[in-house]
Protein backbone atom coordinates (compact mmCIF):
# COMPACT_ATOMS: atom_id res chain seq x y z
CA UNK A 1 0.00 0.00 0.00
CA UNK A 2 2.56 2.36 1.03
CA UNK A 3 4.75 1.33 -1.80
CA UNK A 4 1.98 2.16 -4.08
CA UNK A 5 1.14 5.49 -2.56
CA UNK A 6 5.10 6.12 -3.03
CA UNK A 7 5.14 5.70 -6.72
CA UNK A 8 2.05 7.99 -7.02
CA UNK A 9 3.54 10.43 -5.20
CA UNK A 10 6.40 10.10 -7.57
CA UNK A 11 4.44 10.16 -10.79
CA UNK A 12 3.52 13.33 -9.70
CA UNK A 13 6.28 15.03 -8.57
CA UNK A 14 8.08 14.12 -11.97
CA UNK A 15 4.92 15.80 -13.98
CA UNK A 16 4.63 18.89 -11.67
CA UNK A 17 8.22 19.98 -11.35
CA UNK A 18 9.27 20.17 -14.52
CA UNK A 19 5.66 21.69 -15.46
CA UNK A 20 6.09 24.15 -12.37
CA UNK A 21 10.19 25.04 -13.52
CA UNK A 22 9.27 25.74 -17.45
CA UNK A 23 6.06 28.42 -16.53
CA UNK A 24 8.34 29.88 -13.91
CA UNK A 25 10.75 30.26 -17.14
CA UNK A 26 8.01 31.73 -18.70
CA UNK A 27 6.99 34.26 -16.95
CA UNK A 28 10.54 36.14 -16.36
CA UNK A 29 9.39 39.11 -18.68
CA UNK A 30 10.08 40.14 -22.07
CA UNK A 31 9.14 43.76 -22.81
CA UNK A 32 6.90 42.07 -25.39
CA UNK A 33 4.69 40.98 -22.96
CA UNK A 34 3.50 44.30 -21.98
CA UNK A 35 2.49 45.05 -25.50
CA UNK A 36 -1.67 43.94 -24.93
CA UNK A 37 -1.73 45.85 -21.65
CA UNK A 38 -0.29 49.17 -23.39
CA UNK A 39 -1.90 52.05 -25.14
CA UNK A 40 -0.17 53.65 -28.06
CA UNK A 41 1.49 56.59 -27.49
CA UNK A 42 -0.79 59.75 -27.91
CA UNK A 43 1.19 61.66 -30.13
CA UNK A 44 -1.41 64.27 -30.65
CA UNK A 45 -0.61 66.17 -27.85
CA UNK A 46 3.18 67.15 -28.67
CA UNK A 47 3.78 70.55 -28.86
CA UNK A 48 6.94 71.09 -31.40
CA UNK A 49 6.93 74.74 -30.46
CA UNK A 50 8.05 74.49 -27.12
CA UNK A 51 10.50 72.09 -27.84
CA UNK A 52 14.49 71.51 -27.64
CA UNK A 53 15.25 68.93 -30.31
CA UNK A 54 18.64 68.33 -28.41
CA UNK A 55 16.97 67.34 -25.30
CA UNK A 56 16.64 63.07 -25.08
CA UNK A 57 13.44 63.15 -23.73
CA UNK A 58 11.77 64.99 -27.12
CA UNK A 59 14.39 62.83 -29.62
CA UNK A 60 13.03 60.26 -27.53
CA UNK A 61 9.51 60.64 -28.26
CA UNK A 62 9.86 62.11 -31.48
CA UNK A 63 11.40 58.26 -32.24
CA UNK A 64 8.52 56.72 -30.57
CA UNK A 65 5.68 58.68 -32.55
CA UNK A 66 7.72 58.22 -35.99
CA UNK A 67 8.05 54.61 -35.27
CA UNK A 68 4.24 54.66 -34.54
CA UNK A 69 2.96 56.83 -37.50
CA UNK A 70 4.95 54.35 -39.81
CA UNK A 71 3.48 51.11 -38.46
CA UNK A 72 -0.14 52.70 -39.14
CA UNK A 73 1.26 53.46 -42.45
CA UNK A 74 2.35 50.06 -43.11
CA UNK A 75 -1.04 48.82 -42.29
CA UNK A 76 -2.57 50.87 -44.65
CA UNK A 77 -0.80 49.42 -47.48
CA UNK A 78 -2.65 49.79 -50.59
CA UNK A 79 0.07 48.19 -52.77
CA UNK A 80 -0.01 44.77 -50.51
CA UNK A 81 -4.39 45.09 -50.78
CA UNK A 82 -4.39 45.04 -54.57
CA UNK A 83 -1.85 42.10 -54.71
CA UNK A 84 -4.17 40.21 -52.94
CA UNK A 85 -6.91 40.96 -55.14
CA UNK A 86 -7.31 38.39 -57.83
CA UNK A 87 -8.56 40.15 -60.32
CA UNK A 88 -8.82 36.87 -63.12
CA UNK A 89 -11.46 35.62 -60.72
CA UNK A 90 -13.16 39.18 -61.15
CA UNK A 91 -13.30 39.13 -64.65
CA UNK A 92 -14.99 35.57 -64.63
CA UNK A 93 -17.54 36.31 -61.98
CA UNK A 94 -17.86 39.78 -64.60
CA UNK A 95 -17.95 37.40 -67.71
CA UNK A 96 -20.66 34.94 -65.79
CA UNK A 97 -23.47 37.71 -65.09
CA UNK A 98 -23.10 39.37 -68.17
CA UNK A 99 -23.59 35.92 -69.66
CA UNK A 100 -26.43 35.15 -67.41
CA UNK A 101 -27.68 38.57 -68.46
CA UNK A 102 -27.51 37.61 -72.10
CA UNK A 103 -29.47 34.53 -71.58
CA UNK A 104 -32.04 36.78 -70.01
CA UNK A 105 -32.18 38.99 -73.04
CA UNK A 106 -32.58 36.02 -75.23
CA UNK B 1 37.34 35.19 36.43
CA UNK B 2 35.17 38.05 37.69
CA UNK B 3 34.86 39.56 33.97
CA UNK B 4 34.50 36.74 32.72
CA UNK B 5 31.20 35.66 35.15
CA UNK B 6 30.24 38.92 34.43
CA UNK B 7 30.26 38.67 30.59
CA UNK B 8 28.80 35.50 30.55
CA UNK B 9 26.01 36.68 32.54
CA UNK B 10 25.64 39.65 30.21
CA UNK B 11 25.69 37.51 27.09
CA UNK B 12 23.15 34.85 28.90
CA UNK B 13 20.68 38.16 28.91
CA UNK B 14 21.00 39.49 25.86
CA UNK B 15 19.94 35.77 24.77
CA UNK B 16 17.26 35.52 27.05
CA UNK B 17 15.75 39.25 26.34
CA UNK B 18 16.11 38.46 22.61
CA UNK B 19 13.93 35.42 23.00
CA UNK B 20 11.57 36.68 24.78
CA UNK B 21 10.45 39.51 22.60
CA UNK B 22 10.97 37.11 19.41
CA UNK B 23 8.36 34.31 21.33
CA UNK B 24 6.40 36.56 23.15
CA UNK B 25 4.92 37.98 19.91
CA UNK B 26 4.97 41.92 21.65
CA UNK B 27 6.02 43.12 18.62
CA UNK B 28 4.08 44.43 16.31
CA UNK B 29 4.63 43.59 12.18
CA UNK B 30 1.55 45.44 10.73
CA UNK B 31 2.61 47.32 8.20
CA UNK B 32 0.17 49.91 8.99
CA UNK B 33 1.37 50.86 12.91
CA UNK B 34 4.48 53.01 11.78
CA UNK B 35 8.06 51.61 13.50
CA UNK B 36 9.10 54.29 16.72
CA UNK B 37 11.09 57.02 15.78
CA UNK B 38 14.10 55.51 17.12
CA UNK B 39 13.32 52.05 15.16
CA UNK B 40 12.43 53.42 12.03
CA UNK B 41 16.18 56.05 12.46
CA UNK B 42 17.64 52.66 13.04
CA UNK B 43 16.69 50.70 10.34
CA UNK B 44 16.76 54.30 7.77
CA UNK B 45 20.80 54.77 8.42
CA UNK B 46 21.37 50.82 8.46
CA UNK B 47 19.78 50.79 4.71
CA UNK B 48 21.18 54.08 3.53
CA UNK B 49 24.53 53.18 4.40
CA UNK B 50 24.55 49.83 3.51
CA UNK B 51 23.28 50.93 0.14
CA UNK B 52 26.11 53.78 -0.21
CA UNK B 53 28.84 51.14 0.78
CA UNK B 54 27.53 48.24 -1.61
CA UNK B 55 26.65 50.71 -4.43
CA UNK B 56 29.98 53.05 -4.29
CA UNK B 57 31.97 51.62 -7.04
CA UNK B 58 29.47 50.89 -9.82
CA UNK B 59 30.51 52.44 -13.00
CA UNK B 60 27.94 54.47 -14.28
CA UNK B 61 27.34 54.78 -18.30
CA UNK B 62 26.25 57.63 -20.48
CA UNK B 63 22.22 58.08 -19.26
CA UNK B 64 21.63 60.74 -21.72
CA UNK B 65 20.96 57.82 -25.10
CA UNK B 66 16.97 58.40 -25.76
CA UNK B 67 16.76 54.54 -26.54
CA UNK B 68 17.35 53.82 -22.69
CA UNK B 69 14.64 56.33 -21.98
CA UNK B 70 12.12 54.62 -24.18
CA UNK B 71 13.65 51.40 -22.41
CA UNK B 72 13.42 52.57 -19.38
CA UNK B 73 10.44 54.16 -19.90
CA UNK B 74 8.14 50.37 -20.66
CA UNK B 75 9.64 49.26 -17.85
CA UNK B 76 9.12 51.73 -15.12
CA UNK B 77 5.37 51.64 -15.79
CA UNK B 78 4.42 48.32 -15.86
CA UNK B 79 7.50 47.74 -12.87
CA UNK B 80 7.54 50.71 -10.66
CA UNK B 81 4.79 52.85 -11.29
CA UNK B 82 2.15 51.45 -9.21
CA UNK B 83 4.30 51.98 -5.73
CA UNK B 84 6.66 55.09 -7.09
CA UNK B 85 4.12 57.02 -8.68
CA UNK B 86 4.14 58.99 -12.34
CA UNK B 87 3.83 63.12 -12.97
CA UNK B 88 0.51 63.80 -12.58
CA UNK B 89 -0.02 61.62 -9.76
CA UNK B 90 0.47 61.90 -5.52
CA UNK B 91 -1.00 58.37 -4.35
CA UNK B 92 -1.69 55.04 -5.16
CA UNK B 93 -3.22 51.85 -2.99
CA UNK B 94 0.69 50.51 -3.39
CA UNK B 95 1.72 53.62 -1.97
CA UNK B 96 -0.43 54.29 0.81
CA UNK B 97 -0.41 50.73 2.35
CA UNK B 98 3.36 49.82 1.62
CA UNK B 99 5.53 50.36 4.81
CA UNK B 100 7.80 52.12 4.61
CA UNK B 101 6.14 54.28 2.45
CA UNK B 102 8.39 53.83 -1.23
CA UNK B 103 9.21 57.21 -2.57
CA UNK B 104 7.89 59.35 -5.28
CA UNK B 105 10.30 59.68 -8.15
CA UNK B 106 8.16 61.66 -9.91
CA UNK B 107 9.26 64.38 -8.12
CA UNK B 108 13.11 65.66 -7.85
CA UNK B 109 15.33 64.05 -5.19
CA UNK B 110 15.02 67.34 -3.00
CA UNK B 111 11.50 67.12 -2.28
CA UNK B 112 11.54 63.47 -0.63
CA UNK B 113 11.53 64.38 2.73
CA UNK B 114 13.36 62.75 5.56
CA UNK B 115 16.67 61.07 3.41
CA UNK B 116 18.88 62.61 1.11
CA UNK B 117 20.54 61.01 -1.70
CA UNK B 118 24.05 62.23 -2.44
CA UNK B 119 25.08 63.95 -5.56
CA UNK B 120 23.59 62.71 -8.91
CA UNK B 121 26.43 59.90 -9.66
CA UNK B 122 25.70 58.54 -6.77
CA UNK B 123 22.21 58.92 -6.76
CA UNK B 124 22.36 56.57 -10.02
CA UNK B 125 24.57 53.85 -8.67
CA UNK B 126 22.03 53.63 -5.80
CA UNK B 127 18.93 53.93 -7.95
CA UNK B 128 21.12 50.78 -10.02
CA UNK B 129 21.97 48.69 -6.81
CA UNK B 130 18.44 48.99 -5.61
CA UNK B 131 16.84 48.40 -8.49
CA UNK B 132 19.00 45.36 -9.63
CA UNK B 133 19.03 43.86 -5.64
CA UNK B 134 15.81 44.97 -4.18
CA UNK B 135 15.84 45.77 -0.27
CA UNK B 136 14.61 42.86 2.51
CA UNK B 137 11.14 43.29 3.47
CA UNK B 138 10.72 46.52 2.17
CA UNK B 139 8.63 45.07 -0.66
CA UNK B 140 11.29 46.09 -3.31
CA UNK B 141 12.36 43.07 -5.48
CA UNK B 142 15.52 42.36 -6.45
CA UNK B 143 14.91 42.88 -10.66
CA UNK B 144 18.20 42.02 -11.32
CA UNK B 145 17.03 38.34 -11.36
CA UNK B 146 15.03 38.52 -14.21
CA UNK B 147 16.30 42.02 -15.86
CA UNK B 148 19.97 42.46 -17.53
CA UNK B 149 21.95 45.25 -16.18
CA UNK B 150 21.16 46.66 -19.27
CA UNK B 151 17.33 47.10 -18.93
CA UNK B 152 18.36 48.39 -15.51
CA UNK B 153 20.60 51.29 -16.45
CA UNK B 154 17.76 51.99 -18.90
CA UNK B 155 15.30 52.14 -16.08
CA UNK B 156 18.07 54.28 -13.99
CA UNK B 157 18.24 56.90 -16.88
CA UNK B 158 13.97 56.86 -17.34
CA UNK B 159 13.65 57.67 -13.43
CA UNK B 160 16.65 59.95 -13.53
CA UNK B 161 14.21 62.24 -16.29
CA UNK B 162 10.91 61.33 -14.72
CA UNK B 163 10.57 64.22 -12.20
CA UNK B 164 10.80 66.78 -14.88
CA UNK B 165 8.40 65.13 -17.32
CA UNK B 166 4.76 66.52 -17.76
CA UNK B 167 1.90 63.67 -17.36
CA UNK B 168 1.85 63.35 -21.37
CA UNK B 169 5.39 63.23 -22.01
CA UNK B 170 5.32 60.25 -19.45
CA UNK B 171 2.04 58.55 -21.48
CA UNK B 172 4.12 58.65 -24.92
CA UNK B 173 7.65 57.52 -23.55
CA UNK B 174 5.90 54.71 -21.21
CA UNK B 175 3.56 53.29 -24.65
CA UNK B 176 4.30 50.27 -26.24
CA UNK B 177 3.69 50.18 -30.02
Amino acid sequence: MKTSLLKTVSKIALVLIPAITFSMAATAHDPKMHVKKAGKADCSKMSHSKMDMKDPVVIAMMKKCKKQAKAAHAKMDHSKISKKMDHNKTKKIDDKSNKKEGHQHH
Amino acid sequence: MKIIKSLLLLIALTIGTTAIVMYSGIVDVAADEPHSDFVYWLLEETRKNSIKKAAQHIQVPNLEDPELLLMGGADYEFMCSSCHLKPGQSQSDMSVGLYPAPPNLAVSNDEHKGHEHGNDIQAERNNFWVIKHGIKASGMPAWGKTHDDQRIWAMVAFIKRLPTLSPEQYQILTAVE
